[in-house]
């Protein structure tokens, strides 16, 4: 066929009898062929022993999540020509996700993820009434607007195979379970609000806002935006953990430094947010390291403080 | 890029605090390579990443109030040596174009607040400009003291590569702008596994261990690697990685540090000022020290 180009196809294998090595394919692909044809073609005819996932080549089923060239990137919606003209190279490597117990091969374990979906309730709980048929709950437009992009999550586990937070802390749900999870606490027709922050508020806080769950996702639905707009609703649970009482004072300070100065003032932020023992030690490291005639620089104030107010919504 | 070039400059809060250094040295590199970097009138704060987490439309408006003021000195660019001042700017400025519904409540504020933003004026990074519009070649034609021997760990941290998508300088996975700017410089750099990992930063206000043991695990990886010191184009991370270094050490409880300074200031080390010009940090100072550029 015309515009076929040879590529060479790096595979990370792995099963539990021999553990992990690393094998090449050569195969020839063109304009069209997306990396689970690419998979598909190597298993039957090359390499049966090969395994991976894939259904339905259209990133709706969350299948093929691997990583293509380092990416985490769905199989199917990525064309094996665009890694070779972004890299500029002929060699694609492919491995499985990070972060999940590995099968064999590409096939990781998907426990870990289901378990965080089902955490957040990843369902409607309408009234009784509704249930009952006895009321219509109708959506307006735009709140449905405002549900929509959250709504997307194929539940590939792509944005939680590279997030850094899960990695370092039990306690935080991870991207795609927060963006469900705000997805019902959000929506109008829903009936179990307060159990809802009590599952979602604490482990929002503990994002590290890194956005790498934005940049992977196959399906642009924005996690970490879902857990800023939770951190909103932080106001509306009665009792706090230390970390969502901190991160709330901590951005009570910054909004209110911005609206007094139209700047940060880093000293006022952090005795607001650490209290002054806080701010002292961190103070003698600034001092240490020979910063401390920084800390006292005061920042001149915005001089049309009055337009920043009238932006805030005063 | 001839030389005078006119650029607005966002320096953003931390700039002109704690890393006040960063500030100090990019005026200083930005000078010799000829670019005038002119301070954005009466510019607010981005909001520092958090903002937007309070209120959405007040996010957008206050990041549209600094690209207006760009667009009323005449400018187009402003460039920030701060990723997140610049992802800030960024997504408030994409957001405001894809999302309706926040551009209708967003309006209505600037008309209230009488900014005008026509969506021409647009955030990019320090490095974006030296590395495109002014060249490695001519980057290469200032160095007056070549950092050879000095082996420089490439930091790129989040928030100027991510979203690839918005941000769309280079690849958010195989990055290199950092890698060429220290090999402008003659130093070696050093290619480590967490150069775009996370250092932490954005948890200290809630989370602190968590944002600590980030912080550790991308010094640990650089360390580990060989680098003698750690390159990074961020004010905040400048403030995590810096400034407060040795809590790291403390909290980790290990005999090593790995000094990080800004970008800029590496550039201030080859194109022959000091140390103690540039505002390096005394952990920084001692390690250029021992390998003898200081």
């Amino acid at each position: 066929m015309e515009n076929e180009q040879e590529i060479v196809v790096r595979v990370k294998r792995f099963n539990q009898e021999k553990g992990e090595w690393w094998q090449e394919y050569k195969l020839k692909v063109d304009r069209f062929t997306q990396m689970t044809e690419v998979l598909r073609r190597i298993k039957t005819e090359q390499d049966p022993t090969l395994a991976y996932r894939a259904s339905c080549h259209m990133a709706v089923c969350g299948s093929c999540a691997m990583k293509i060239n380092g990416e985490p990137r769905l199989a199917c919606k990525t064309l094996a020509l665009d890694m070779v003209k972004k890299y500029g190279s002929n060699v694609i490597t492919v491995e499985p996700m990070d972060f999940f117990e590995r099968e064999k091969d590409l096939i990781v374990d998907m426990e870990d993820f289901y378990s965080r979906m089902f955490k957040v309730k990843p369902r409607l709980y309408p009234s009784k009434e509704v249930l009952e048929g006895k009321a219509e709950h109708r959506l307006k437009p735009e709140d449905q607007r405002e549900l929509w992009k959250f709504e997307q999550c194929i539940w590939c586990g792509l944005c939680v195979s590279a997030c850094p937070a899960v990695k370092i802390d039990p306690q935080f749900l991870g991207p795609a379970a927060h963006a469900k999870g705000y997805r019902f606490l959000a929506d109008p027709r829903d009936t179990i609000y307060e159990e809802r922050l009590k599952i979602l508020v604490d482990s929002a806080w503990r994002c590290t806002y890194c956005y790498m769950c934005f940049n992977v996702c196959p399906r642009d639905v924005e996690p970490v935006t879902t857990i800023k707009k939770t951190r909103a609703h932080t106001k509306f649970l009665k009792e706090r953990t230390p970390v969502a009482e901190t991160g709330e004072r901590h951005i009570e300070a910054i909004e209110e430094s911005i609206r007094e100065t139209g700047k940060i003032q880093e000293a006022s932020v952090y005795l607001k947010t650490y209290g002054v023992l806080g701010s002292l030690i961190d103070l003698i490291y600034a001092f240490q390291n020979g910063k401390l005639k920084y800390a006292l620089i005061k920042e001149e104030k915005v001089k049309n403080i009055e337009q920043v107010k009238k932006l805030m919504g005063e | 890029m001839t030389n005078n070039v006119k650029i607005a400059y966002y320096p953003g809060c931390a700039t002109h605090g704690l890393s006040k250094d960063v500030d100090i040295a990019t005026k200083k590199v930005a000078e010799v390579l000829g670019i005038e970097l002119v301070e954005v009138e009466d510019w607010n704060c981005c909001g520092g990443g958090f903002l937007d987490e309070r209120d959405e439309v007040t996010h957008t408006a206050l990041n549209l109030r600094n690209l207006s003021n760009v667009e009323k000195m005449g400018l187009q660019k402003m460039v920030t040596p701060c990723s997140v001042c610049l992802q800030s700017h960024r997504l408030a400025s994409n957001k405001y174009h894809e999302n309706r519904d926040l551009r209708k409540e967003v309006d209505k504020r600037l008309k209230e607040a009488k900014v005008e933003y026509s969506g021409k004026a647009t955030a990019e990074h320090i490095v974006w400009v030296l590395v495109r519009d002014v060249g490695l070649e001519k980057i290469k034609s200032f160095v007056k003291r070549p950092l050879t021997g000095l082996k420089v760990g490439a930091y790129y941290g989040c928030q100027m590569l991510r979203p690839e998508q918005v941000m769309g300088f280079e690849s958010a996975f195989k990055p290199h702008s950092l890698e060429d700017l220290i090999s402008a410089t003659g130093a070696t750099p050093v290619t480590f596994p967490m150069r775009t990992a996370c250092c932490g930063f954005p948890l200290m206000g809630s989370n602190p261990k968590g944002g600590l043991r980030l912080a550790y695990n991308v010094l640990d990886s650089a360390k580990s690697s060989g680098a003698d010191i750690l390159v990074h184009p961020c004010s905040l991370c400048h403030l995590q990685l810096d400034v407060i270094q040795l809590k790291v050490k403390n909290e980790f409880n290990v005999n090593w540090t790995l000094p990080a300074i800004y970008v800029t200031q590496l550039l201030g080390l080859a194109f022959g000022f000091s140390p103690e010009e540039l505002g390096i940090s005394k952990l920084a100072q001692k390690v250029l020290k021992e390998k003898g550029f200081a």
